[in-house]
């Protein structure tokens, strides 16, 4: 399915609310949008993996297995799902995690030091948000207003500066994804 | 009210309470302890009361006695919890109680996985527990679907006095999906005529909730679930027909199995080939009738798809079907779930095979 | 007519279907005028167990609701948390409350939940024709021990009372036998008792009535009173395990 992103890194990553904030986000502007984790031992510590699928259409099944857009945040994620990403699909990987050589050649391959770059932006919590702010660059599913409306809102009930520094993270993932393209 | 993504496990539990829902007694076993996790936290707001049992049997039996008081009670379990909760359904049942019992099935049998599967089709629809009476069974294949279904079912219930199943495969529990919820239910003003207790100081005769009857009257009891079978097939049939005016191959496929019937229907009609499917929302009351009155002169087979091996569905099926056209069955199973593309491609294969 | 004798009105003024001499029917009356003098009779939701005590259906002028094997105090647990200003007490036997309904009982104890339980314990399964129990005595036949209980296979008689009192949240636990008069008076009080703890809002009152089964022992309703004397209550001593009421 094209309109399909599928997330996978390990757990402890926020792999799985990377998924509903950009799911969630995507319904509040108004498109379609499920949501779907495969759990089991994954969510014990394990690798972790969701698929998120949004359209202008509704959806008519989330059993998708192949997808559009492949975001690869642990070395393990990558070997396991690359073969889900469809032929001429965007693989968005975490340059110092996916340690393997991207070896495909029918697909569009992007690495971000979104470690680094969080690292930079204050924590390295918020990288996620970073790749977040990079799939939204790329692919504009939703605008960055409405993500950072529903980032605000996830952290509703933390401090401002949590806040600040998740939008700051939002913005250099969009800007990473601009100097890139 | 605007739409809002949801799991599929929290949208039952609001449902439920905007349904009227006042009383959940459950036991912790995925993939749907989040049910039991929403109504602990938001039950109370409502005045409800939510109990976690010592056990599968304990928690039934507490819906039981819930019910008995003529409060809107319901559990939920997955296939080993549904197992062991078979007695008090059978109570429920043989004292004319109503409740609902939302079943999230996953793979088995025994422990089997935590994974999505249809495997208890059976035990859903047809043995709930010993003795003789049936439930409604009700199939959602979207959240929002399940939604509708679930703020329903405790009416449904209460007409019968009669327990109901809402019945649901675990990609439903756990997708998050747009949702939107209809406003809550206003509860009865009183409490039924043959609950116990509710004592408000004014004389009345006494009341007894119960399942034990005499031979005689016990007959009585299963004529009359007889009777409400037969009412429900007669009334409260819910079936969707899809793409069937011109089908000449009919799927039959129920929850999470009928949305990827429908991406394979979209992209095999994309090829010509002439598909539709039959997707039963009620699983009981089966619906017969849009077996029955296919044009079998048009239709050249019935398939069953479900995720369950070997197939659980294949003899409601056949029942209406009889030998008027070929039934084949395709499924994946033991948690292993059926997927978009491999679904479409062994349905093409499927087809294929019978025009050679 | 002296009062005592009076009918209480939370039985029907119809025969009892107990067996000649069987205690049943002594606790059955105990329990009715505690509940009669308690002014309970028309807020009291009992729930019936599975076993003798289900004939209850028969004579009790009470609301009840006849639960499953075991599931009593699941089944009054639910009762009481959604109609908390209702009596709900359960009547159960010893294979009903301490075999099939081991789980129910100890967890609705140790919740605490606000009902009482009055255990009928006449060491047998009286109902289904005198089967070995979780509480039948060593060397005591049963059709099920036609050799008598094996200590070896069997095990020993379950003590309800000291496994309740293991748990902290029980307001009540108290143990009497009724085959004597002194018996029968001490039990009256234990019953009102545990029927005023939950008048109070106290956690969980339970009270353990040692009975006989003339039908199942194969003896005379007075052999089973000695025997009660010579074994059983030797295995099972009646008193007061706890009372948080004197403890205050």
């Amino acid at each position: 399915m094209k309109n399909a992103i599928i997330f996978s890194g390990s757990g402890g990553q926020g792999i799985m609310s990377m998924g509903i904030m950009l799911a969630q986000s995507a319904v509040e502007s108004g498109k379609h949008a499920v949501y779907l984790p495969s759990y089991g031992a994954e969510q014990r510590g394990g690798s972790a993996k969701c698929v998120v699928i949004i359209d202008d259409e509704e959806i008519v099944s989330p059993m998708t297995k192949y997808a559009g857009t492949f975001v690869a945040l642990s070395d393990t994620g990558y070997n396991k799902f690359i073969d889900e990403l469809e032929p001429g699909g965007l693989l968005i990987y975490d340059s110092a995690l996916v340690t393997s050589k991207i070896e495909r050649d029918d697909i569009t391959a992007l690495g971000i030091p979104a470690g680094d770059i969080a690292l930079e932006v204050g924590s390295p919590k918020v990288a996620n948000v970073i790749i977040n702010g990079v799939i939204i660059g790329l692919m504009g599913i939703v605008s960055q207003e409405t993500f950072q409306q529903s980032l605000d809102l996830k952290f509703a009930k933390k401090s401002e500066e949590v806040r600040a520094l998740n939008r700051k993270a939002l913005q250099a993932g969009i800007d990473y994804a601009n100097s890139h393209r | 009210m605007p739409k809002k993504l949801v799991k599929g496990c929290n949208a039952i539990a609001e449902a439920a309470i905007l349904g009227g829902c006042r009383f959940f007694a459950g036991y912790p076993i995925t993939p749907q302890s989040e049910i039991p996790e929403y109504l602990a936290e938001h039950l109370p707001e409502v005045g409800g009361t939510f109990i976690q049992g010592e056990s599968e049997v304990a928690s039934i039996n507490m819906v039981y006695g819930a019910a008995a008081c003529g409060v809107r009670a319901m559990t939920s379990s997955s296939g080993p919890g549904i197992s062991l909760k078979a007695e008090g359904i059978s109570y429920l049942a043989g004292a004319m109680l109503p409740a609902v019992i939302v079943d999230v099935t996953r793979g088995g049998p025994g422990l089997g996985c935590i994974q999505p599967a249809q495997q208890d089709y059976l035990q859903a629809t047809k043995a709930l527990g010993h003795g003789g009476f049936r439930t409604m069974v009700f199939a959602p294949h979207t959240v929002q679907e399940a939604v509708d279904l679930m703020y329903d079912t405790f009416e449904y219930a209460e007409r019968d006095r009669n327990p109901v199943v809402l019945l649901l495969d675990g990609c439903l529990a756990s997708v998050m999906e747009e949702v939107e919820f209809p406003a809550a239910k206003e509860l009865p003003a009183k409490h039924p005529e043959w609950a116990v207790g509710n004592f408000d100081g004014t004389p009345r005769a006494r009341r007894t909730v119960s399942s034990l009857a005499g031979k005689e009257a016990m007959e009585q009891r299963n004529i009359r679930s007889g009777e409400l079978f037969d009412s429900w097939e007669k009334n409260d049939v819910r079936v969707e027909k899809y793409m069937l005016e011109d089908a000449e191959y009919v799927i039959v496929a129920y929850g999470m199995s009928a949305r990827v019937c429908k991406y394979a229907i979209q992209q095999l009609r994309a090829e010509g080939i002439k598909i539709g499917m039959i997707r039963p929302i009620t699983l009981v009351p089966f619906p017969k009738a849009a077996l029955d009155e296919l044009d079998y002169n048009q239709v050249k087979a019935i398939i069953d798809v479900e995720m369950s091996l070997p197939a659980q569905m294949r003899d409601d099926i056949a029942l209406q079907v009889k030998d008027r056209v070929p039934i084949l069955t395709y499924g994946r199973s033991g948690g292993v779930t059926l997927m978009n593309e491999e679904t479409t491609e062994a349905l093409k294969n499927m087809i294929g095979g019978m025009n050679k | 007519m002296s009062k005592e004798m009076l009918r209480t009105t939370a039985i029907k003024p119809v025969p009892n279907t107990f067996c000649p001499g069987c205690l049943h029917a002594m606790a059955s009356k105990l329990i009715g005028e505690c509940l009669e003098e308690l002014g309970l009779v028309d807020k009291t939701v009992m729930v019936i167990p599975v076993g003798c005590s289900t004939m209850g259906l028969n004579f009790w002028d009470l609301d009840m609701v006849s639960a499953a094997h075991g599931r009593a105090p699941a089944v009054a647990t639910a009762i009481k948390r959604v109609q908390p200003e209702s009596f709900v007490f359960s009547y159960q036997g010893d294979g009903d409350l301490a075999s099939i309904g081991l789980s129910e009982i100890l967890c609705a104890a140790n919740r605490g939940e606000k009902i009482t339980v009055i255990f009928a314990n006449n060491s047998t399964y009286g109902m289904t024709g005198g089967q070995m129990a979780p509480t039948t005595l060593i060397g005591q036949k049963a059709t099920t021990a036609p050799a008598g209980r094996n200590a070896e296979v069997d095990g020993y008689p379950t003590d309800m009372c000291a496994l309740l009192s293991t748990f902290q949240a029980p307001s009540y636990i108290a143990r009497c036998a009724l085959n004597s008069v002194s018996g029968v008076k001490a039990a009256k009080a234990a019953i009102k008792t545990a029927f005023q703890h939950q008048i109070d809002g106290d956690a969980f009152s339970f009270v353990e009535l040692m009975t006989n089964c003339p039908t199942n022992w194969g003896m005379q309703p007075l052999e089973t009173f000695e025997f009660m004397n010579e074994c059983t209550l030797k295995q099972f001593p009646v008193g007061v395990m706890r009372d948080r009421k004197e403890e205050h």
